[in-house]
């Protein structure tokens, strides 16, 4: 019994993987959450206790291969099997109570349906952050972005269909180019610069505003490898440090320095630790975080946790 | 026959410092609710039991669950700063050691009561290697300083950490060295109040305690309360803010200290 559980996890791993591939766009979180929300759906076990054991598990097996995104797919996940086992719908006091289902079927049915709900949400996630967040750029603007975010990309591209003018400024990272191309294809007027050269331009940028790997219990960011310099770097010289980030981001860890992230998080391959991929930046260089709960001050990000997992 | 107005008086006989402040008033409820048809030794005994309760969930077991988590921070190679003596931070220490870590502490310490010489008693007995430095070297030892770990009398509504006097002092210190300062603090000692210095509340020892000098002489000040302009000020505690600490670890979780109003609104204290 046990093999053919583990074989039919396998297949599910299979199917992340070939999403990761075709689906460059969506999220990697959303793409996990999607392959636990069939697996549900399909599931032959009898229990509750049963089913958030497999979802555990293949949680686990999908966090491997994700490489250094796997803190997003780790705290997706988790959402994903908290909000789905909620005794009630937290808006909708007359749908049904996960407590009075009769007999498994109408408890996966009442989980699936919980599931579609949730991936909806998160589906929904990038939309209500540009809508919240783009009031934020003003005409004249030029912003500072590190390497390349889709979040921060549908930002942009909806200020921009507003009718706003603005620049925006790109470090090279690995993927700059990628993200000039595409704010380029959008009408938006975009450089590329040397990471060296941050200190060059500052002076001149209004803001920054970087996307997210993940985001920390006191508030701090994970994001690409050279995000914390850009971030002392606008605090020394007073400019607001911004981050666009979907809530399903925000992970369970609490570093206190660069080294307290696990060699996972860091590291494409946590056995031979060639060169960090990510940095974290303290929330005292953060000023607000633009989600699809709102926009919070770091210090609201603790709260966000705790009334999801306390 | 033992009432709620009964208790006040006692309660405001023992030294009421924040952290009992919340035990009083666990303790007050206790006695409302008492019905009144019991017998007096039964209702002692109710009373007796519920102290225990309260003692065993808020300080025994809070202790034990903060220890787990403290243990975590605790990596081989680190050198740890504590100040003067905690029970809590000593029980992390010597757990730590037990789990194989290798550490060193360094034990901050003030007069008068040079409580720090107790710590390193402790802790040498344990096997850990421990320096020993007054508050006013903190600065020169800080450098070697991996982590600072602090334990709280109380922590107020804004986000401040209320502690032993020189706790302020460390906390700046390790802030400007970029160390990172852990505060061990059970969810009981959360308090409703908000206060920005140490001046508005605090509370005074013996002052004589002051005048003891290691060679137990005579100080130029040891007639002062013959001279009508000189006071001797023995401060128990002090504030430190929210932005000079990293992570406050407390029972029920891992937080910033700015997010203590939120486990007091939460109702996740207790009472």
């Amino acid at each position: 019994y046990q093999r053919r559980v583990r074989v039919g996890m396998e297949r599910y791993v299979e199917e992340f993987e070939r999403k990761k591939n075709n689906n460059k766009d969506t999220p990697i979180a959303i793409l996990a959450i999607q392959v636990l929300n069939d697996f549900v759906s399909k599931s032959d076990v009898g229990t509750l206790q049963q089913l958030l054991e497999q979802l555990k598990e293949l949680s686990t097996q999908l966090k491997a291969t994700a490489g250094t995104s796997n803190t997003s797919v780790v705290s997706g996940c988790d959402l994903f099997v908290r909000f789905i086992t909620l005794s009630r719908g937290q808006n909708d006091p007359s749908s049904e109570d996960i407590l009075e289902c009769k007999g498994f079927d109408r408890v996966r049915k009442f989980l699936m349906d919980r599931g579609d709900t949730f991936l909806e949400r998160l589906r929904k996630s990038r939309q209500k952050i540009a809508q919240l967040a783009y009031p934020f750029i003003t005409d004249g603007v030029t912003v500072l972005t590190v390497n390349v975010s889709r979040v921060v990309l549908q930002l942009l591209v909806k200020a921009h269909q507003k009718s706003k003018k603005f620049k925006v400024l790109v470090t090279q990272s690995e993927e700059g180019p990628l993200m000039v191309k595409e704010l380029n294809a959008q009408g938006i007027q975009a450089t590329q610069i040397l990471d060296a050269s941050i200190g060059y331009v500052m002076e001149r940028v209004s803001f920054v505003l970087v996307g997210a790997v993940g985001v920390v219990e006191n508030g701090g960011l994970i994001n690409k490898i050279g995000t914390y310099p850009v971030a002392v770097m606008a605090r020394s010289l007073n400019k607001p440090f911004y981050v666009a980030v979907e809530s399903f981001k925000f992970y369970r860890n609490y570093p206190l320095s660069q080294l307290d992230l696990p060699n996972d998080a860091r590291y494409e391959d946590p056995e031979e630790k060639n060169h960090p991929e990510v940095d974290f930046t303290p929330p005292k260089y953060i000023n607000k975080l633009f989600t699809d709960l709102g926009v919070l001050t770091p210090s609201a990000v603790s709260d966000e946790l705790m009334k999801l997992y306390i | 026959m033992i009432g709620p107005s009964h208790l006040h008086n006692h309660s405001e006989a023992v030294v009421s410092t924040q952290s009992t402040g919340n035990f009083i008033k666990h303790t007050k409820v206790q006695v409302a609710k008492i019905s009144p048809d019991l017998t007096e030794s039964v209702a002692k005994e109710e009373l007796q039991q519920s102290c225990d309760n309260f003692f065993r969930e808020n300080i025994y077991l809070a202790g034990k669950s903060i220890t787990e988590k403290a243990v975590e921070r605790v990596v081989d190679g680190d050198t740890i700063l504590i100040y003067k003596k905690s029970q809590l931070i000593l029980h992390i220490l010597l757990e730590a050691k037990a789990r194989n870590k290798n550490f060193r502490v360094m034990v901050v310490d003030s007069r008068p009561d040079l409580s720090g010489v107790q710590s390193c008693e402790r802790l040498t007995a344990a096997g850990i290697p421990c320096s020993y430095v007054y508050i006013n070297s903190c600065t020169y030892v800080m450098k070697k300083v991996t982590k600072v770990m602090l334990a709280a009398d109380a922590l107020l509504a804004n986000g401040y950490v209320l502690g032993p006097v020189g706790t302020a002092l460390i906390g700046l210190i390790s802030s400007t060295y970029n160390k990172p300062v852990i505060v061990c603090c059970e969810t009981y000692k959360f308090s409703e109040r908000v206060q920005t210095d140490s001046i508005l509340y605090n509370e005074l020892a013996d002052p004589d305690s002051m005048l003891k000098t290691l060679n137990e002489e005579d100080t130029p000040v040891s007639n002062w309360r013959d001279c009508p302009n000189t006071r001797l000020v023995n401060l128990v505690y002090d504030t430190t803010p929210p932005a000079l600490v990293s992570i406050v670890i407390t029972e029920i979780a891992e937080l910033p200290c700015t997010s203590a109003p939120v486990v007091l609104r939460r109702g996740a204290v207790k009472m």
